[in-house]
């Protein structure tokens, strides 16, 4: 046998060693229930409860940020995360956590944010009609 | 009913249009012209000169629709969607360059005309090559204007053009209104990140990069088609390197952009987007490995063909990855979704079908060696580099195409909790096999090497590596981690090898130095990688804040953001840093953060710099979008960005309020009793009774025979600056009336209420202003050390390509026995 086919599969068992890590490491999304139960680090999808008051006030702590988010399953938990507050939090319209339950509170180690796009159809429309409406008066 | 629109410009559209439609049509006639000159076997090249003619009809239709789309955004014709959507009348021109690609159309555009350049090159210099490979990259610019199109076709849209109308691409009640432009003043403005030179030049020379890339493959495919099995990868070697150098350069500007830019904290967060630019680059390397290896041994031809043909394949992949909106919720900034999954997926089959259609049917003619390599020969390291590399990628790719396998087999699997964690545990040990190989194998001969010799010369570099590692690993703080140590090992025996190519180089050999300079660019760059992100430290650590005390947790709890309040100095690692206020230019804030080393036994200022961290502030939005400054040194840098600031509408709202009621805005006034001489503290000052004024007058009020008015002397002596002012009390029949007087600058105001006499006093009503909103800005600063090997290697890197190109372009220029096989060939 060549030497190089004898390599060759070496490294093709690599690969697969590879692609079976990816798929080991990898993570689950899931709801702050799953996290509550499995106690393990996951990502959370869900929305920003825009009710309820973003904490964040740097004079007591700048690395302190909690905000309640609704998960898809429409259960709501506060989350933490040790960091300033991301730009255009507010703006989110859904929000990836990764991180785990600790006590009732949901610790985030990193937050992913969707925002609406600023070429959103709908929006577009609101403008205008506030638009048109001022000048008609 | 149509309605007559006032004021738009219809006519660069059109002609935009116009030029997108010829731009696809000639790229096919060319295609079509150059196939059926390739398989024809005539002696009249009317076909060739039909593939020409187009081919150049194609460039100047590609340069129409630049220009046309161009004069729309310079003259904000907002009636455009493009640029209503990417730009705005305040964006200076430069940014209107950015603006152009800010969007999936511009940047598609862009691929083409560097396509288009690359095609008329091509057919200056490619000679016997011309109609083959120039079929295969016409085919592609037919694919790639197609994106362009924006036209139906059986109820289905064909690409996106960027000449489509706000009116035809948004909804909205105001185009019922024939002018309804003038209720569109101005664009939507170029996302403030892009806002930066860095986004000016980044975009072409990525896309150069990915357009140089379908060459090579053109190349092999042509070879396949031609059966000009050998020749091929001598005549596709300088493009294969050209395309390695320029994506390369592409990259690293992108990175350079995230680390000035963005407040990422870092050079790579190995987010789906940077991977996907990364792919086709790592397997175009490998390539460029083994068709060297080819060249000099005959071994390697099937994985030198595959590779060059996979990358190819892969850049479209990346294409795919980043413009059809698959990559969802794991990247952060992939291109928006324009409808383009399918059409985006048949480009990719096609050329995918191609290029493993050929291999397959010309199989068996391939010049595949039955011979087994020599273990001490360099094309049997170079093959093992060129595998390892492509394993590399291959890990990259298998991470990243996750949402894609989710889509695929409809699960829900989530990419790596930690990101970096997942990638390094395999990366750092590929990184540390490529540089090793790359290190001894150029001390192997091709065919075979006689061990004993290579074994002296390597023991003395090992020793040496050994010792330069040790003493490096200490000072860059790398020894705590068997992982890091071993890499830098790898790095620093491959600069040990490495160098003494290039002494030979400079003693005059520069010709041959693009190998190793290239490769001493490596190790550095894995070098400089290493420690920046392996130290990098946060230096803003949070010592005197509300802290959980939790240290061990290092990821979650520490605490890297730090308030600073304005002219109130912080020590942060050795500085002392002191926010010093901030300037408004445009739309961005700068933040003025002064940084100072004091010796702590002098207390002398060793060093001081300034650094301006920029926050543009959206007021409707309510937030900031953040770029740090960075200080840079030779051996570290300082990075700095605000992570938080007070908004700047909710201060201007209310100092407006205060000016409406006299009392109002002050706090709840202290009555005094003084006499003259006496002083009276407040918050910032003292207050001095001077004198009185019995002959004051009050203007307007005429005074009666006994009326009184009088006026009180006060002396304010604020911090550094002092103020006189002269409230008054008025007695006017009989009755009691006072005028107070402000020192708005002290945030003072005084009434002069009442005349005690038996007290023989005065009574004195000092108002004074809230405490003013102290300003602070939250700041995260890091200190990367060692980021410049990374630039460096990165920068001799692509030197050393560039010296490569010139000698393998040298060898393009055929020796005479090679013109006689072709001639013989072509017979």
């Amino acid at each position: 046998m060549k030497k190089s086919s004898i390599v060759g599969i070496i490294i093709i068992a690599i690969a697969i060693g590879v692609i079976i890590s990816t798929y080991a490491d990898s993570s689950t999304y899931g709801s702050f229930t799953d996290a509550k139960e499995s106690q393990t680090e996951l990502h959370v999808v869900g929305t920003l409860n825009k009710s309820k008051e973003l904490i964040y006030n740097p004079k007591v702590d700048a690395n302190y940020f909690a905000f309640y988010l609704v998960d898809k399953q429409g259960k709501e938990c506060k989350v933490v995360f040790s960091g300033a507050k991301p730009q255009d939090f507010e703006r989110s319209e859904e929000v990836v956590l990764t991180g785990k339950m600790i006590g009732n509170e949901f610790s985030a180690s990193k937050i992913l944010m969707k925002c609406p796009s600023k070429y959103n159809k709908d929006k577009m429309e609101v403008q205008e009609v506030e638009h048109t409406a001022a000048l008609n008066r | 009913m149509d309605i007559q629109f006032a004021g738009e410009h219809l006519l660069p559209g059109k002609l935009g249009q116009f030029f997108i439609i010829l731009t696809f049509g000639s790229a096919l006639i060319s295609a079509i012209s150059y196939y059926f000159a390739t398989v024809k076997d005539t002696n009249d090249d009317s076909w060739k000169r039909i593939a020409r003619l187009s081919a150049w009809v194609n460039t100047f239709a590609v340069v129409g629709i630049g220009a046309s789309l161009f004069y729309i955004i310079y003259s904000h014709y907002f009636e455009y969607n493009y640029a209503w959507a990417h730009s705005s009348r305040s964006l200076p021109v430069y940014y209107i360059i950015s603006s152009f690609w800010e969007g999936q159309e511009g940047s598609f555009w862009l691929w083409m005309f560097w396509q288009a350049v690359l095609t008329n090159v091509l057919i200056q210099r490619a000679r016997t090559w011309e109609t083959p490979v120039l079929t295969i990259i016409m085919l592609s610019q037919v694919f790639i204007s197609s994106m362009l199109l924006g036209v139906e076709v059986l109820g289905l849209r064909i690409g996106s053009s960027p000449f489509i109308l706000l009116r035809d691409a948004v909804e909205g009640p105001i185009f019922s209104r024939a002018d309804y432009l003038n209720l569109i003043p101005d664009g939507n403005g170029l996302n403030p990140l892009l806002q930066n030179y860095w986004m000016v030049i980044h975009p072409p020379t990525l896309f150069l990069g990915f357009a140089s890339m379908v060459v090579p493959f053109a190349y092999a495919v042509a070879g396949l088609w031609q059966k000009r099995y050998k020749e091929w990868v001598t005549a596709a070697l300088p493009w294969a390197l050209f395309a390695v150098m320029v994506l390369g350069t592409g990259i690293i500007m992108g990175s350079f952009w995230a680390y000035e830019a963005l407040n990422f904290g870092g050079f790579w967060a190995w987010d789906p987007v940077e991977n996907a630019s990364i792919i086709p680059w790592l397997t175009l390397i490998a390539a460029v490995h083994v068709m060297i290896a080819y060249k000099n041994s005959g071994h390697s031809y099937f994985t030198a063909t595959f590779l060059v043909l996979i990358s190819f394949v892969l850049v479209l992949y990346a294409s795919f990855l980043t413009r059809s909106g698959i990559l969802g919720e794991t990247s952060v900034h992939s291109f928006t979704d324009l409808g383009m999954f399918g059409h985006l997926l048949t480009y990719l089959l096609v050329f995918f079908v191609i290029a493993i259609g050929f291999l397959i049917a010309r199989w068996k003619d391939l010049p595949i060696t039955k011979k087994d390599e020599e273990t001490y020969s360099r094309e049997f390291w170079l093959f093992i580099g060129a595998l390892v590399l492509t394993v590399s990628c291959i890990q990259v790719i298998a991470t990243t195409s996750i949402p894609v396998f989710n889509a695929i087999f409809g699960t829900k699997i989530a990419p790596p909790a930690n990101v970096f964690q997942h990638y390094h545990q395999w990366q750092v040990p590929f990184a540390i096999v490529i540089s090793l190989v790359s290190g001894f194998s150029q001390y192997l001969k091709y065919k075979n090497t006689d061990p004993r010799k290579l074994y002296v010369k390597l023991v003395m570099i090992i020793i040496m590596a050994a010792m330069i590692t040790s003493a490096f690993a200490y000072v860059a703080d790398v020894y705590h981690n068997v992982m890091y140590v071993i890499l830098t090992f790898a790095a620093v025996f491959s600069l040990c090898c490495n160098v003494p190519f290039l002494i030979d180089a400079l003693k005059g050999k520069w010709k041959l130095a693009g190998a190793s300079i290239a490769h001493i660019g490596f190790a550095f760059l894995l070098l400089g990688a290493l420690v920046a992100a392996a130290t990098s430290k946060v230096v803003s650590i949070n010592t005197s804040g509300v802290g959980f005390g939790e240290e061990f947790d290092k990821s979650n709890n520490a605490k890297e953001n730090i308030i600073l309040y304005e002219n109130e100095p912080v020590r942060m690692d050795q500085y002392t840093v002191t926010y010093k206020g901030d300037s408004t230019v445009g739309v961005n804030t700068y933040y003025k953060i002064n940084y100072k080393t004091i010796n702590q036994t002098t207390r002398k200022v060793i060093e001081e710099f300034d650094l301006y961290p920029n926050a543009q502030q959206n007021a409707k939005m309510q937030t900031i979008v953040a770029s740090p400054d960075t200080r840079h040194y030779l051996l570290h840098d300082i990075y700095t960005h605000v992570s938080s600031v007070p908004l700047k509408t909710e201060t201007a709202e209310h100092d407006d309020h205060t000016g409406h009621s006299a009392d109002e805005g002050y706090d709840q006034p202290a009555t005094y009793e003084v006499a003259l001489g006496d002083t009276i503290r407040y918050r910032e000052g003292i207050i001095v009774v001077k004198g009185i004024n019995r002959n004051a007058t009050v203007e307007k009020i005429p005074l009666g025979k006994n009326d009184v008015a009088i006026a009180l002397t006060l002396q304010v002596i604020a911090k550094n600056k002092t103020y006189e002012v002269d409230p008054i009390f008025l007695l006017k029949a009989g009755n009691k009336f006072d005028f107070g007087k402000a020192v708005a600058d002290a945030g003072l105001k005084f009434r002069f209420t009442n005349v005690l006499p038996d007290k023989n006093k005065l009574e004195v009503m000092v108002y004074q202003k809230p405490l003013a909103e102290k300003k602070w800005v939250v700041l995260k600063a890091i200190k990367f050390p060692f980021i410049n090997f990374f630039w460096a290697g990165n920068i001799l890197m692509m030197v050393g390509f560039l010296l490569s190109i010139f000698r393998r372009n040298k060898e393009i220029r055929v020796k005479p026995e090679e013109i006689k096989e072709i001639k013989l060939q072509s017979k």
